[in-house]
């Protein structure tokens, strides 16, 4: 189990170049093999996840090297490529495995063979591989590699229906943002290597002093990464991906927007934590945060496209981490800051769940029906009983109402702003009040109403994949207390006073 | 003029941006993507240079060379070009799918996802 | 099971015990109402005021909010035209985000 962290990410790598392949020979042999691959990669990546929760100390695995361990050459150079893996990017790695577990499980009945199945799940496989390097690695360059993977995989997916008019339209202008987005962090890691020769997080981040190269460094890494997180005002490509992309990416789409949420806090807190974590950036991503949530939602209300609709709505909840966030930054040494952030990190896994549902059975109500436009839709619920229980749930999660799981993260969100801005906790909530709002309608427009059409419900396979989601929200919703000990606190900690911990782990000594 | 390359590269950038914005081709969109991908690669390549440096290359090396350029921006840079050919090829294939459903490369035209 | 932050507190369970309790006390009144409904009569039909309504009618996702939606009208209408759906202006607005975040790591 020494190897796991390269595991994860190089056994999907495989699992997808290999697809195609065996396709060819059998298509049944094909479906076992992306499971198994599916199976191998959530082992090894609980395991990293196990290991570092249960040592409290983050783990690190150097490549390239005589042996895992020795990430410093004999000198004390640290030139060596390094996966890191702390409690938070454990955190965020489990967030991948189960976006990707879920999604590739889904997408095993979703995807038809005339349509291009082969392809879809190969694609999945290096979105989900892509995303696990991008959480676990600990070199700069690497992660811009792993970006432009995961860039890559998720705008072939979202285009994937290409016999359609729109989902090319959607790719082109995403893969257009992502791309930028991408050489914005090129730039930034080529100042940085310019200035210290060295692209080793733990290192760059010892070296660091606040130069103005390195506050140019630093507000680059921020524009890229707030553009891929989809802050307002370079949002506009999250709800064209999200309203487009087949159903079983979506969800993994999500896990990559909070990939770079996650970026941005390892960024924020480790990279620049030493020098330059100034109030002023916090204020800057948590009123950013603050103007997403409104937007978003504002636009949500005006929808009649039912995917974007959603996918308004999952924006406005990347608004509430920023915010989160942001606060985090703010408040750093006080307790508030603590609070922010857990409940920001927090509502990643609660928003995966609860975004990730809808936009399953989306993509079950796409299936059935064949279209997602609300003018046309209505009465599903007399045939699709199990959609639309699970639509209601994800729903009422998604707008943040109690006893479920995103209430749980949201009040913490709240609670905390508060302290910090009245005035931006109090949009928030109002956001929240018309997010209710606005999914109460979509599920009226979906599923009430007299009997229209008959369809008949998904496949059992789809089914599954949303009931593990629909648990996961009940069970995150009334036990989060355990959850937040276990796996939440932990990964604030190795944000807030885990950088000496994370350099050390690295550099030795 | 020791940082006329880095000037230069920042320019093209510039001009990568100035085409997004103001051209509405999408074969030319995705032309002012790769000019901002050639001026991220040229300030990478300008980073590693030493003035009078050889190619780091040790074997080939001849006697008596006093300085080796960077070998590791060139490897960046190389690693980049990759990705940049692979996000251009997924562009124009885009771009193409694109033009057989609506009969136009116009930008401004392609606006059904909007609102 | 609970989760504090600081001042407040926040327990589903107990919550959920709440919960089961006023649900309770509906259900008590639920059971004193009168038990005149009949399935297969015309109770079982929508009423609007006494008026017949034209087969398949009902109330659209569109009509609901309507109201809400034409109050916020000339925002709405802005934040339409914001969402140009044109990748110029997305790409301008990446570079307003740009400039904004390297402007206040410069001054902050």
């Amino acid at each position: 189990m020494v190897h796991a962290p390269i595991l994860a990410i190089a056994i999907p790598l495989l699992g997808a170049f290999a697809l195609p392949i065996l396709a060819k020979l059998n298509r049944r042999a094909r479906d076992l093999w992306a499971v198994g691959i599916a199976l191998v990669t959530l082992v090894f990546g609980l395991a990293v996840a196990g290991q570092v929760f249960a040592s409290g100390k983050p783990l690190v695995y150097t490549l390239g090297a005589p042996s895992p361990t020795a990430s410093v050459t004999e000198g004390g150079f640290p030139i060596r490529i390094v996966l890191v893996v702390d409690a938070l990017g454990a955190f965020a790695g489990i967030i991948a495995l189960l976006a990707g577990a879920i999604g590739l499980f889904y997408s095993l009945q979703y995807l038809a063979e005339e349509e291009g199945k082969t392809l879809g799940t190969s694609l999945l496989l290096l979105l989900w591989a892509g995303i696990l390097g991008l959480v676990y690695t600990g070199d700069l360059f690497n992660f811009f590699v792993f970006l432009e993977i995961t860039s890559i995989a998720a705008c072939a997916l979202i285009g994937y229906r290409v016999w359609e008019s729109r989902p090319p339209e959607a790719a082109f202008k995403t893969m257009a943002m992502y791309t930028l987005g991408g050489l914005l962090v090129l730039i930034s890691v080529g100042i940085l290597y310019g200035e210290y020769d060295a692209l080793n997080i733990a290192y760059l981040s010892k070296l660091i002093t606040g130069t103005l190269l390195d506050k140019l460094a630093l507000g680059l890494l921020l524009g890229g990464l707030l553009m891929k997180a989809g802050a307002v005002p370079a949002h506009m490509w999250a709800p064209d991906a999200y309203g487009e992309a087949p159903a079983m990416a979506t969800i993994v789409l999500v896990a990559n927007t909070q990939a770079a949420i996650y970026a941005l806090l390892r960024v924020v807190f480790t990279l620049f934590g030493g020098a330059l974590a100034t109030p002023g950036i916090g204020w800057l991503i948590a009123s950013l945060g603050t103007v997403t949530v409104l937007v978003a939602v504002l636009m949500a209300v005006v929808q009649r496209h039912l995917g974007r609709l959603v996918a308004y709505g999952a924006v406005s909840q990347l608004g509430y981490m920023l915010l989160a966030v942001g606060v985090g930054v703010v408040a750093a040494g006080k307790g508030f800051g603590e609070v922010a952030l857990k409940g920001g990190i927090f509502h990643m896994i609660n928003d995966l769940a609860s975004v990730g549902l809808l936009f399953l059975v989306i993509g079950a109500i796409r299936r059935a029906v064949g279209s997602v436009d609300l003018l046309s839709l209505g009465g599903l619920g007399h045939t699709l009983r199990w959609e639309s229980g699970f639509f209601l749930l994800g729903a009422l999660a998604l707008a943040g109402i109690p006893p479920l799981n995103g209430f749980a993260s949201k009040f913490l969100i709240y609670e905390s702003t508060f302290k910090a801005s009245p005035i931006l906790a109090a949009i928030a909530v109002l956001s929240s009040i018309l997010l209710l709002a606005v999914v109460v309608r979509a599920f009226h427009g979906v599923f009430l109403g007299p009997k229209a059409r008959d369809v008949g419900p998904a496949p059992w396979g789809m089914l599954v994949a949303m009931g593990v989601l629909a648990v996961i929200i009940v069970v995150f919703g009334l036990f989060p207390g355990f959850f937040i000990e276990r796996m939440v606190s932990p990964a604030v900690q190795a944000l807030l006073g885990g950088r000496a911990a994370y350099l050390a782990a690295v550099l030795g000594g | 003029m020791g940082n006329m390359p880095f000037v230069v590269s920042m320019i093209l950038v510039g001009l990568g941006f100035l085409a997004l914005i103001v051209r509405r081709n999408l074969i030319k969109l995705a032309i002012g993507i790769s000019v901002i991908e050639m001026g991220v690669n040229l300030f990478l390549v300008s980073l590693g240079y030493v003035r009078g440096g050889i190619a780091p290359i040790y074997t080939y090396a001849p006697p008596g060379f006093k300085e080796m350029v960077f070998p590791t921006p060139q490897a960046l840079t190389l690693t980049a070009i990759v990705i940049g050919l692979a996000t251009t090829a997924l562009m124009l294939a885009f771009a193409v799918v694109i033009y057989r459903h609506r009969g136009t490369l116009d930008a401004g035209k392609i606006r059904e996802l909007k609102g | 099971m609970r989760i504090g932050s600081g001042e407040g507190f926040w327990s589903p369970i107990v919550w959920a015990i709440l919960a089961l309790g006023v649900l309770a006390i509906g259900f008590a009144i639920w059971l004193q109402g009168r038990r005149t409904y009949k399935r297969g009569t015309e109770q079982e039909e929508p009423f609007l005021s006494g008026e017949r309504l034209p087969e398949g009618a009902g109330v659209g996702a569109t009509h609901l909010y309507w109201g809400f939606a034409e109050a916020l009208k000339p925002l709405l209408m802005r934040l339409g035209a914001f969402h140009s759906g044109f990748l110029g202006d997305y790409v301008g607005w990446l570079l307003v985000l740009l400039v904004i975040s390297i402007l206040v790591v410069m001054l902050g």
